[in-house]
């Protein structure tokens, strides 16, 4: 699983920008399902095809990112947030375009307070010597993800953009070890998560499946003085309750809880205030689709050091295995 | 007048937060099935009541009124039982405070929601609104025992003490909305008696207080050609702009708006004027608030009226009613349906 991740991790992929994921998971999934097509907008979606009920699997392959917007006369580029950035976890990190091209994320040292800080007052340094130099390399409109490495101390990984290829890897990890099913399976990589649930709302619309569920992070409330929030790394894949975008289907989160405890896993619920997800996208398609989640406990969401445990992305691919093999 | 409040207060009686409307739903059916020709429950727990006119291909009316209400969801558990709540749906906190409360687990259990005794507040703490990650449920029980009973995510709602205020008056939790469904039920009764030619469905719809979910559903589901929706606007209360409030017992609020059909609306009010149905006249100029918001854009648009009830203190446990603000709603949509479509 880590291997797995961490080639899924270290490609880029920012929102609107996913063709080099797209290509890689291709390449991996290519001869282990019966139909993969892209669709117009860039979702990539893998046919397992059956008799049984249409249920959709959906991970989101895009990551947040920055765009160059402007570049000064001295070869500084100014920028702005492709999905929720945080002008703090920017701070200070490296961002890398999609041609390889890096550069230094810093800010003007003149502002006084740190709680003043906004991206509008960050720029990147790619050692450009002027504008003309910086173009030759970096134009705007381009966009770049943050660089953090992947690794493995004990059970977590640690990593930029686990949110969401670590969706991304359970769901491949289960289209390879396809369950014997009647059902027809989809599973949907969606485009343009971060901007607002975009690609779950096409590919759904396509599909009309009868149920779907997404894998995707959520926070966790097991850091030190973090808010309250009863999802823990390590403690087992979270079905969903509700997040801002979605009341969990009830009849969805029920497939969740009782496939979980029929394996034996732990499990743990979410209940999320903040932020949206594909499902939510998904629900209200067409006539409606019920739907829900299960989600990865991730600390540092949106940061380079996202976190998760490795059990937890285990447990999850286990649990969907079983779900999309349900009799329904 | 008082048999619309009976139908009230029993409905009134159940729960359904938004995204957990199952059990109400189940009631609703045995209701509209004693009214109405044929009753489905769509796969999101709207409820769906089909009373047949005497038109062959005569348009379809879609009469809807969301079943769901405000309430909380269980967000975490201490080690000592005390229970943090999350909101489903708009709620002030300030009405929460030393407020009784139904945590709806494996079984209903009863809790408080704690305040702090005004001897122990800060200067600055009486200056300030209470935040609802500040309040807690207390059930009494320890944790270890709570935990038998009581998970993450389940639903939690105000307990309500129901009661006829005087003149006609009703006062309980979930008035908003259902007494729009009981004007969907008055309506039906009220057909009974009248000659219609439209197909009429009654749909009583799931998850209006979140993101109008079910009037989504349904209306892309059925693609009415007109939409009738039944929802609480604000009833009159000391201090309140008069333009946005409505007295109570004055008749339904007839809504004005950019996303309500103009010519319906004009044949609503003229309805009301011929039978010499008391009303008022609501202007919204944006969203409405209401499931009216979904219908009005579902697949190729579907031409929507809004009739409002004025209910006093809204989302709260003690959310009041007029009696003949339902009554001639019932009468009000009825009519029209027989006589102007």
């Amino acid at each position: 699983m880590f291997d797995l991740v961490k080639k899924l991790t270290g490609i880029f992929g920012v929102s609107g920008n996913e063709e080099e994921i797209r290509e890689v998971i291709k390449s991996e999934i290519t001869g282990y399902v019966d139909d993969i097509y892209v669709d117009p907008i860039g979702n990539l979606i893998a046919v397992k095809k059956g008799t049984g009920k249409k249920i959709m699997l959906a991970a989101h392959m895009d990551e947040i990112g920055i765009m160059a917007t402007f570049i000064d006369d001295d070869g500084f580029i100014r920028f702005s947030n492709v999905g929720w950035v945080s002008q703090y976890y920017a701070l200070g990190q490296r961002v890398k375009f999609k041609n390889g091209a890096v550069g230094a994320v810093f800010y003007e040292e003149k502002l006084d307070e740190m709680k003043n800080l906004k991206l509008s007052k960050m720029y990147i340094d790619i050692g450009a010597k002027n504008r003309e130099d910086a173009e030759k390399k970096v134009r705007i409109g381009d966009t770049a993800c943050f660089v953090g490495d992947t690794v493995q101390e004990g059970d977590m990984i640690i990593s930029k953009a686990l949110d969401d290829r670590s969706g991304c890897a359970v769901l491949i990890k289960v289209l390879k070890e396809m369950p014997e099913t009647e059902n027809e399976l989809y599973f949907v990589f969606t485009v343009q998560e971060e901007l607002g649930l975009r690609g779950a709302k096409t590919s759904a619309y396509r599909i009309m499946p009868d149920m779907a569920i997404a894998v995707d992070v959520t926070d966790t409330g097991d850091t030190p003085e973090c808010e309250l929030m009863e999802v823990k790394c390590g403690g087992g894949p979270a079905i969903k309750i509700k997040d801002r975008s979605i009341m969990a289907h009830p009849d969805v989160k029920r497939l969740l809880e009782e496939s979980a405890r029929e394996l034996g896993i732990p499990y743990q619920y979410e209940v999320l205030e903040k932020g949206g997800s594909d499902p939510g996208a998904i629900h209200l398609t067409g006539g409606g689709v019920p739907s829900g989640a299960i989600s990865i406990p991730c600390r540092y969401i949106h940061s380079p050091v996202e976190t998760v445990n490795i059990n937890d992305l285990e447990n999850a691919a286990k649990l969907l295995k079983k779900c999309i093999a349900a009799k329904m | 007048m008082l048999g619309c409040l009976d139908t009230l207060k029993e409905l009134t009686q159940y729960t359904a937060v938004s995204g957990r409307e199952y059990e109400f739903a189940a009631v609703l059916k045995d209701k509209f099935s004693e009214i109405c020709d044929s009753v489905e429950i769509d796969k999101f727990y709207n409820v769906i009541a089909l009373k047949k006119g005497m038109g062959i291909n005569g348009p379809r009316i879609m009469v809807l009124a969301h079943l769901d209400e405000i309430g909380f969801l269980v967000k975490s558990i201490d080690k000592n039982g005390f229970i943090k709540f999350t909101n489903v749906g708009g709620i002030d906190a300030r009405i929460l405070l030393s407020h009784e409360v139904i945590i709806h687990g494996k079984k209903d259990i009863t809790g408080v929601i704690g305040a702090k005794p005004p001897h122990m507040l800060e200067a600055d703490e009486k200056k300030k609104a209470v935040k609802i990650d500040e309040l807690y449920i207390d059930t009494g029980m320890d944790a270890k025992e709570l935990k038998k009973y009581v998970s993450i995510g389940d639903a939690i709602t105000l307990k309500s003490h129901p009661f006829f205020l005087k003149d006609n008056k009703y006062s309980s939790k979930s008035v908003d909305n259902r007494c729009g469904v009981t004007v969907l039920i008055e309506t039906a009764n009220e057909l009974k008696k009248l000659k219609h030619k439209p197909d009429v469905y009654f749909v009583a719809t799931v998850q209006e207080e979140l993101n109008l979910a079910g009037a989504r559903i349904t209306s892309f589901n059925i693609e009415p050609d007109i939409a009738i929706v039944v929802d609480a606007c604000h009833g009159d209360v000391p201090g309140a702009p008069k333009e946005v409030v409505f007295p109570l017992g004055k008749g339904p609020a007839i809504g004005i708006g950019p996303i309500l059909n103009r010519e319906l609306t004009e044949r609503m009010l003229d309805t009301a004027k011929e039978n010499n149905i008391p009303h008022q006249v609501d202007v919204e100029p944006g969203s409405t608030g209401t499931d009216a918001w979904a219908t009005q854009v579902s697949k190729y648009g579907i031409p929507t009226v809004l009739v409002s009830i004025p209910v006093r203190y809204m989302h709260t446990s003690i959310e009041t009613v007029h009696a003949n603000d339902i009554k001639y709603a019932g009468k009000l949509i009825s009519r029209f349906i027989a006589e102007r479509v």
